[in-house]
């Protein structure tokens, strides 16, 4: 576990990514480029031994491990290039914490106690069923929300639905805090151990209804994602956004790909907007005029 | 006694495949009932081919295979239910491009663990056939009345056994058809029945898989901290749970700014959920707190028109008429046609009151179509009315919306709702509606009397019969711009200009070519509202149905141009599940008509086998001579047209009548259970008098097939009159009215196929002309749904006027009549 600690602590990454923004797009690069650095950190013993102090104890062959390992930076590689053609650009503060949260360690069957670590970083990114109703989102639908939040350091975040713990990790990696609620209690109880043993104890979660929000975090929050099946927005969720705040709510059934937003805003008169962002079903106007506009290749 | 098991199958099967139906509607979603059906079908037909492949065999060993037979139908029920509840298939994968792929295994699966029981069903049904040829009236009567009791007998079982306990309890039929077989193998085949029963039960109550999906709406509630489930109600409708859970509140879409007017949300109550899905919150007891109600995107029509007369279409579980008094209005007149919603108003559920007894509100268990004109200042549809019940549909027909302003004072006001949630084109279509509403009542000018707002997810349509003056639109621009809320069409509005102020951003897509088409702020229902109020073509009509709801067309969720499929299948996982059962039709019926092929294949590759068997057969019962080989054949090629147009119109009829009683009954299912009964038990009874006809089976078939003709002219003329004039009848009146539409025709229906049996012969050609008949039964279910969503359930009644003179005209010709010799020697002894 000291092992984890070592390599994986908030610290160490709210300094990577404040890094990335201030190093700008040349960044992403250099994002990457550190990432084998990272996966050598994360070694089959520290999985194991952080799966062990979760509850959920399983066991890998060192083949295996390696073999998860090396579809890692493909996979970062991917997400990079989505995200420069769903958003124009690649946040390197977003790539940075894709590259220091083992997914893998997120991959796992609930009511069957079954580790799946080895559907980790596949090819063709899609969501993976946890049980309890919940999923966890494919890796590139989550990048794009992930951006859209615009997560910055010094962020105070919220999620309703926690589901795998995947996105909360990955906001807790750029922002300062990171809270989420879930609402089934057996994937709630469950889920909320496993931060504590990769150190990310930025992340605060409970059972609870996600209507009421998190009253009890002074000062609102700059981020709420509602990933639960929302028919409506609550009220005291608006009420808990800071103003300029952001909240997203992706919509439609669980085993989609990727996301269909909507992005809540807050303006100074304290009225609210929303947009509906159709970027990843829909190609985005802006994106074909970038790709009409490219030179050709000869 | 000797059909007696036959009955007592026919039975069984049609309750087991119907509570398989409702094993996937409670477990998965209602649209992959539809493979049940589909599975039945191809089982029936294979058993069709099977049997006329090798109809001596089968012959020869008939008594012992009939006695056989129901002991390992038990069996099979047994383990193929238990097979099928075990199976993962997940629905939602399906629909993504990356995860279907082991979803077909997965219904390969349903399959592999179905078609036994349907397979050795169909074969048991067509063996009575084959070993009673000589009867062929009396046995497609015990098979027909066998299916329509079991159609009534599980639907009444559906009010007090839960959805998963429906197939055990069809295994008891199922296992004392072996109680009636011929008495040399009746005691063996009974203690087999028995033993075979007793270890299927077992299996299945102790140890029952059957369970919600885990993505179905009534997963997560029902795994809160201490949820727990308050009240049941079971009925062939769906099985209700009500639910107290700590997330439960009353569903509507609120202002994003309630909380700067100073209001709080909706209260906390029950949710009543029905076969998984949420239909509605109901109230704790003493918290009917609608403070909230000034804030909602329904309360605008209460600003307009303070003091209102309310014609209020839904009650959301009463929360609806809470909201309408507390917003000024001084009479409610509530309409909720859902019975067991309108009981617990009326009556409460559970620990959840009814609702308070007010002078100023009446509530009636009926729907907006049968409600008179008068004087009411507003009619608001709530926005749950669509979803709580199947006929709720009609509410947002074309007919209805000029219904609703039949007898209204020039300013009152008609309030549609639509969900925008998944496509806003659904608010474009229901635009459309309006459209062909307005000018059916009579206005012209149908843009200059509707004005159109909305949130992020939801729209609301208004209509007036007068103009819109200024200061109405005022208020309408006043009350929208203090919540957040969006103008998205009123008479004058400049649509470039309000785009600079929207409050919720709702870009234009390309359905087609998969592009946001919007470079700044839009409003996509905005930019087409015009157009398609004044009948103008819009881009969106390039990708999608935008066709007026008609009750003729009764499609609330068909936005999808079925036409463009492909571009469909790579929108796959966005599309709504509501439309996904377009999808699963289109699957079905491709699959039909591969099986219906199969089997018209077979008279190819074996004719002569077919044609000898035949011949066989009649020599043996002493109609037919040497030397009928072109008779023959010609009889096998009327037979490819004769049974699958009797296979097509017979269902074509039906789901005709399916959808009529639906309206007029104002409830899918008592239309759906009482057509389907009585088609087949009318039927069943007419098939009798096949044996008295068959002496001039061709006048026969000129007379049936005229009364059909006749019958057809006269619902297409005045069917839809006597509905929308009768709907203020008794629910009694009403379904006895249906009984005579249906029971006048139905007895006709029963006797072109024992007729056409009949001139089969005891060969092979007869099984096959069964499964033939079967094949294209499945084809038809599918079919006639798409031609319906396409082109209206009337052309699927003149389709079937059409079938029914094919099949006069092919109409299976022999040298010599048959008669109907008493018994043959190939015959089982009879009990």
């Amino acid at each position: 576990m000291a092992q984890i600690d070592h390599f994986i602590t908030r610290r160490g990454l709210i300094a990577t990514a404040a890094a990335s923004v201030l190093a700008g797009p040349s960044f992403v690069t250099h994002a990457l480029a550190v990432t084998p650095a990272n996966a050598a950190a994360w070694t089959k013993a520290a999985y194991e031994q952080a799966m062990r102090e979760s509850g959920r104890p399983v066991t890998l062959t060192d083949t295996q491990f390696d073999a998860i390992q090396k579809r890692r930076p493909a996979a970062l590689k991917r997400i990079e290039s989505y995200l420069q053609e769903r958003l124009g650009s690649a946040d390197p503060a977003v790539l940075a914490a894709f590259a220091a949260v083992p997914r893998e360690y997120f991959h796992y069957q609930y009511p069957e106690h079954h580790a799946t670590p080895g559907e980790a970083y596949e090819d063709i990114p899609k969501p993976w069923a946890l049980g309890y109703g919940s999923a966890l989102s494919d890796y590139l639908g989550q990048a794009y929300m992930t951006q859209v939040c615009q997560p910055k350091p010094g962020d105070i975040t919220l999620e309703i639905g926690t589901g795998s713990g995947f996105q909360s990790s990955l906001l807790s990696r750029i922002v300062k805090d990171s809270y989420s609620i879930e609402i089934i209690e057996p994937l709630g109880k469950a889920v909320a151990r496993i931060f504590a043993p990769l150190g990310y104890q930025n992340v605060h979660t409970k059972v609870g209804d996600g209507y009421y929000g998190w009253p009890e975090v002074a000062g609102g929050f700059d981020i709420i994602i509602v990933t639960c099946a929302a028919t409506f927005v609550p009220q005291n969720l608006l009420k808990q956004m800071k103003p300029g705040g952001r909240m997203v709510i992706p919509i439609g059934q669980p085993f989609k790909r990727g996301q269909m937003l909507y992005v809540y805003t807050k303006d100074e008169d304290g009225k609210v907007h929303s947009k509906r962002d159709m970027g990843v079903f829909f190609i985005p106007m802006t994106g074909v005029i970038a790709r009409n506009q490219r030179p050709r290749d000869e | 006694m000797k059909l007696l098991p036959l009955f007592l199958v026919s039975f069984a099967t049609v309750g087991y495949e119907t509570a398989l139906t409702r094993y996937f509607a409670v477990a998965k979603w209602s649209e992959y009932g539809y493979w049940v059906i589909s599975i039945v079908m191809v089982g029936f037909a294979l058993s069709g081919v099977v049997l006329a492949l090798w109809r001596d065999a089968f012959a020869r060993n008939g008594d012992r295979l009939l006695a056989i037979l129901p002991p390992v139908l038990v069996a099979a029920a047994a383990a193929g239910y238990y097979l099928v509840t075990i199976n993962p298939f997940n629905p939602l994968q399906l629909q993504n491009p990356a995860t279907w792929q082991p979803q077909l295994l997965n219904i390969g699966l349903y399959y592999a663990a179905l078609l036994p029981f349907f397979f050795l069903a169909g074969l048991f049904i067509s063996l009575n056939f084959v070993l009673n040829a000589e009867r062929i009236g009396r046995v497609y009567a015990y098979d027909l009345t066998g299916a329509g009791a079991g159609a009534g007998g599980v639907l009444l079982a559906m009010f007090a056994v839960h959805a998963f306990q429906l197939v055990p309890l069809m295994l008891v039929p199922l296992a004392a058809s072996a109680l009636f077989v011929t008495r040399r193998w009746r005691f063996r085949s009974a203690g087999m029945a028995l033993l075979a029963l007793l270890a299927g039960e077992a299996g299945l109550l102790t140890d029952p898989q059957a369970a919600f999906n885990d993505f179905k709406a009534i997963y997560a509630p029902l795994h809160t901290q201490d949820a727990k489930v308050v009240a049941e109600v079971l009925s062939p409708r769906g099985d209700y749970l009500l639910l107290d859970d700590f997330q439960e509140r009353v569903d509507t879409d609120i202002s994003n700014n309630a909380g700067m007017m100073g209001l709080g949300g909706p209260p906390q109550t029950y949710g009543l959920y029905r076969d998984g899905n949420r239909v509605t919150a109901l109230p704790k007891a003493g918290n009917w707190d609608v403070g909230y109600a000034p804030a909602t995107l329904d309360a605008l029509p209460y600003y307009l028109i303070p003091n209102a007369r309310v014609l209020l279409v839904g009650a959301s579980g009463g929360f609806r008429v809470r909201q309408a008094l507390a917003l000024g209005a001084t009479k409610v007149r509530v309409l909720e046609p859902e019975p067991v919603l309108a009981d617990a108003l009326l009556f409460g559920m559970g620990p959840s009151p009814p609702l308070p007894v007010n002078p100023a509100v009446h509530v009636a268990a009926e729907g907006p179509l049968a409600e008179p004109p008068g004087i009411r200042d507003i009619v608001d549809i709530s926005a749950d009315f669509l979803d709580t019940a199947e006929a709720n549909v009609s509410a947002f027909s074309a007919e209805a919306i000029a219904g609703y302003l039949d007898g209204m004072p020039p300013g009152g006001i008609v309030s549609i709702p639509v969900s925008i949630r998944d496509f806003p084109v659904y608010a474009l279509r229901m635009l459309a509606t309006v459209r062909a509403g307005l000018l059916a009542a009579g206005i012209s000018d149908p843009a200059m009397h509707a004005v159109v707002y909305r949130s992020a997810w939801s729209v609301r349509i208004l209509l007036s019969v007068a103009t819109w003056d200024q200061a109405r639109l005022a208020t309408v621009r006043a009350f929208c711009d203090e919540r957040s809320f969006d103008v998205s069409w009123y008479p004058g509005m400049n649509v470039e200009a309000a785009r600079a102020k929207l409050y919720n951003d709702l870009p234009r897509i390309s359905f087609a070519l998969g592009e946001v088409q919007a470079t700044g702020p839009d409003d996509a229902i905005a930019d087409e509202a015009e157009a398609i109020l004044s009948g103008r073509d819009t881009p969106s009509a390039a990708s999608f149905n935008l066709s007026a709801i008609t009750l003729d067309r009764p499609f609330f969720y068909a936005a999808l141009r079925l036409d463009q499929l492909g571009t469909i299948l790579r929108r796959l996982e966005i599309l709504p599940q509501q439309e996904v059962g377009a999808l699963v039709n289109l699957a079905v019926l491709a699959q039909a008509l591969l099986i219906a092929v199969l089997v018209l294949l077979v008279p190819l590759a074996a004719r002569r086998r077919l044609i000898r068997q035949r011949e066989e057969g009649q020599r043996e019962e002493g109609q037919g001579e040497e030397g009928q080989g072109e008779e023959g054949q010609s009889s096998v090629l009327r037979a490819v047209f004769y049974f699958p147009a009797l296979g097509l119109g017979f269902l074509f009829i039906e789901i005709f009548l399916i959808e009529k009683a639906s309206v007029w009954l104002n409830d899918r299912t008592s239309g759906f259970a009482l057509v389907l009964t009585a088609m087949l038990m009318f039927s069943g009874l007419g098939s009798l008098a096949a044996e008295r006809l068959a002496k001039s089976p061709r006048r026969a078939m000129v007379v049936i097939c005229g009364v059909v003709l006749i019958w057809v002219v006269l619902v297409l003329v005045w069917l839809q009159p006597l509905i929308l004039g009768s709907l203020a009848w008794s629910w009694m009146e009403r379904a006895g009215a249906l009984l005579a539409v249906v029971a006048s025709v139905s007895i006709f229906l029963g006797l072109p196929f024992p007729l056409g049996l009949t001139r089969a012969g005891s060969g092979g050609l007869l099984p096959w002309a069964w499964g033939l008949n079967g094949a294209f039964s499945v084809v038809a279910t599918p079919l006639a749904n798409l031609i319906a969503r396409e082109a209206g359930f009337d052309r699927v009644l003149l389709c079937a006027a059409i079938l029914y003179g094919i099949a006069l005209l092919t109409f299976p010709v022999m040298r010599i009549s048959p008669t109907w010799p008493k018994s043959t020697t190939s015959l089982p002894a009879a009990d």
